[in-house]
């Protein structure tokens, strides 16, 4: 760009900066500078000597001096005191259908009023939603959505639930606990969409006041948390155990994606560790890659890739195992696993037909996990 | 490959009996280290080896640790002067870093004068990001358009300070504030990410001079302000070789912590391996050998 355009650029979109009256430009640049952050204590971190804490919300157990943020980028020592900058900051707000997320035996059918501030406690090179998650707390335009105003939302909108969601939740942890205290004082659900990086202690706090959670396990190796998440495998599985222990219903998303964790030998190992260690009825959805982010050189998943994997979980005993991101497939459907009948047909993000009665197979009576009203 | 050349320069007298900056000093030490790292006794001659007059220089400073240690106005300002002196337009001058807050509260007073120098930073309104992704290695960045389209040239004017994840915060990761995203490069000890930032276009290609402000040296449990770690060394340090520069960095602040007994920074595990990897990447020299290092006192 020439120095012209720039300035051009510069002075247009930002008032009188051409004028240096000493003041009058501290005054645009205080009101340039001031970006829309809380100052709330976060909670779940350990305060140290000479003004450093240590944060315990996720396993990277961040040590930070004063001013300095964690990895998330949205939590900040000040002083020796840490605080959240995204406390009802949202970024994102929408109506969407449960069905996106994906929860397929979660309130089939309904909307959830879906909610995300920025930050993320990872950096997985297949991010879908980076331009939120990905940067600092200043960085996008949030306004301002205090928990009661939520759920406030939710009830206009007739949402049955709230999703904590698009970036991750476990980084504006204490908006999503708060909020979702709020959301069942008015009888509405809260489901959160996750990686599930998070440590145990805040974990069996969280799993207390959330009705619903999907966990994305990218893939079943730690190399692949290692290059391509940043993130480590252990504490997921970890944490994707505690939900299951919990009363809190269960879902998980495997993103395949072609020649990374595609690995057939791996998908059997991993479910294989589900079955033993979850049980075979919760639900798997093996969802489409798209090339997305800092991953452009690769193609979508193949179809016959996703069937392929698919077939691997069935047959090693998992009940509900889903094809995502492939609108109108059969495997977007959810059929009993004792008489295979349909007993939910879906088309995208639709539901079309269910087939239950009390939660049971209407044709077998076989009873259908899920949380169905 | 030759040896690296860096020029440490020292200011005798630079603070004043109260603790302040002695002002002629510091330009004194600029332009000694600029004759010195340039090899030119004539500081105007010795600058236009490095910069052209059409030259839009970025003088990127490290504010964020705010006015206790970070680069010092008195220290970029003069480097600025001498830049205007040697020939280059002021208005072609910009003294930046990320946020317009974080420099205030290092003592910068913000300037966008388009016909004087600069003095301003990132989230300036109309300034901002790049929306297109820079990706190179592991590096995935919205670069500050200060960077990519206001900038020609640019000189790395870093607080040189210990830091708990990389080892030192010096030249190179003075560039984390270039991004959007500095806060994803920081596991791993920073390694590899220092080097591979600095591999990409839009520094590689346009940085040209390495200077450390060590007049005050953090030396233990950075990269925050901790005074009773802080040691008035009263050096600047200059080089064309980012990383000889980091290196000599890094050996002054292992001296000062040998000098107050503290462990190396291999003994806390957090050596600068940043170092390593850059010179494997041929982006300059590390290790003391392969660096002469040329001091002298103001």
């Amino acid at each position: 760009m020439e120095r012209r355009q720039f300035f051009k650029t510069l002075a247009g979109s930002s008032l009188l900066l051409s004028s240096n009256t000493g003041g009058f430009l501290e005054d645009l640049f205080a009101f340039q500078e001031t970006a829309n952050l809380s100052r709330v204590e976060a909670r779940h971190y350990k305060k140290l000597p000479d003004r450093e804490i240590e944060c315990q919300l996720c396993p990277r157990h961040c040590k930070l001096g004063d001013k300095e943020r964690g990895y998330c980028g949205v939590r900040e020592n000040i002083g020796g005191t840490y605080y959240t900058l995204v406390y009802g900051k949202a970024c994102a707000a929408n109506v969407d259908p449960i069905e996106k997320k994906p929860f397929f035996h979660f309130l089939p059918g309904t909307t959830a009023l879906s909610i995300a501030t920025a930050g993320c406690n990872v950096n997985c090179k297949f991010c879908q939603n980076w331009q939120i998650s990905q940067v600092r707390a200043e960085q996008v335009q949030p306004f301002d959505l205090p928990p009661q105003d939520v759920v406030a939302n939710a009830l206009k909108d007739y949402c049955p639930s709230i999703s904590y969601t698009y970036t991750e939740p476990i980084i504006f942890f204490e908006y999503m606990y708060d909020t979702s205290i709020e959301a069942h004082k008015k009888g509405i659900k809260n489901c959160v969409v996750t990686g599930g990086y998070i440590n145990q202690e805040p974990l069996l706090e969280l799993v207390k006041v959330v009705d619903a959670i999907k966990i994305d396990l990218k893939a079943f190796s730690q190399d692949f948390y290692a290059n391509y998440v940043r993130g480590e495998l252990q504490p997921v599985l970890e944490a994707i155990k505690t939900v299951h222990r919990s009363k809190v219903w269960l879902e998980l998303v495997y993103l395949v994606i072609p020649t990374l964790n595609d690995n057939t030998e791996e998908i059997k190992q991993m479910s294989q560790w589900l079955r033993a260690e979850i049980g075979p009825d919760v639900p798997l959805h093996f969802s489409r890659f798209h090339p997305m982010y800092l991953i452009q050189n690769l193609p979508p998943t193949p179809i016959s890739t996703l069937e392929k994997i698919r077939e691997i979980a069935l047959s090693e005993g998992l009940h509900y195992v889903y094809i995502g991101n492939v609108p109108g497939h059969k495997a977007e459907n959810t059929f009993c696993p004792r008489c295979q009948n349909m007993v939910i047909e879906r088309e995208g993000f639709q539901v079309k037909k269910i087939e239950l009665e009390g939660g049971n197979c209407k044709f077998c009576h076989n009873p259908i996990p899920g949380i169905w009203a | 490959m030759n040896e690296a050349k860096v020029v440490v320069i020292r200011g005798n007298g630079v603070f004043t009996a109260g603790g302040d900056l002695n002002q002629p000093k510091i330009v004194a030490m600029i332009q000694r280290g600029l004759q010195l790292v340039t090899g030119s006794p004539d500081v105007k001659e010795g600058l236009g080896q490095i910069f052209s007059q059409n030259d839009r220089v970025g003088i990127k400073i490290n504010t964020i640790g705010g006015r206790k240690i970070s680069t010092r106005p008195e220290v970029s300002l003069s480097l600025a002067d001498l830049l205007v002196k040697s020939g280059l337009r002021e208005k072609n001058i910009i003294v930046w870093d990320r946020t317009n807050r974080e420099l205030k509260e290092a003592g910068y007073r913000l300037a966008s004068n388009s016909n004087g120098l600069k003095i301003m930073a990132t989230d300036t309104a109309g300034a901002g990001y790049e929306t297109e992704l820079v990706s190179h290695l592991n590096i995935g960045s919205l670069f500050s358009t200060i960077q990519t389209n206001f900038v020609t040239a640019s000189i790395s004017l870093a607080i040189l300070k210990d830091h708990g994840l990389a080892g030192v915060t010096a030249g190179m990761k003075n560039y984390y504030g270039t991004i959007h995203n500095p806060n994803k490069y920081h596991d791993s000890h920073c390694n590899p990410y220092v080097a591979e930032l600095f591999d990409t276009n839009p520094i590689k290609r346009k940085h040209r001079l390495s200077i450390l402000d060590g007049l005050i040296v953090q030396y233990h449990r950075g990269p925050s302000y901790h005074a009773q770690w802080a040691e008035p060394c009263g050096v600047l340090i200059f080089s064309r070789d980012p990383v000889a520069a980091d290196s000599v960095g890094w050996q002054l602040t292992e001296k000062l912590r040998a000098k107050k007994g503290l462990p190396s920074l291999k003994e806390e595990e957090r050596e600068p391996a940043y170092l390593l990897t850059a010179e494997k990447m041929g982006l300059g020299r590390a290790g003391a050998e392969k660096v002469q290092i040329t001091e002298d006192e103001v």
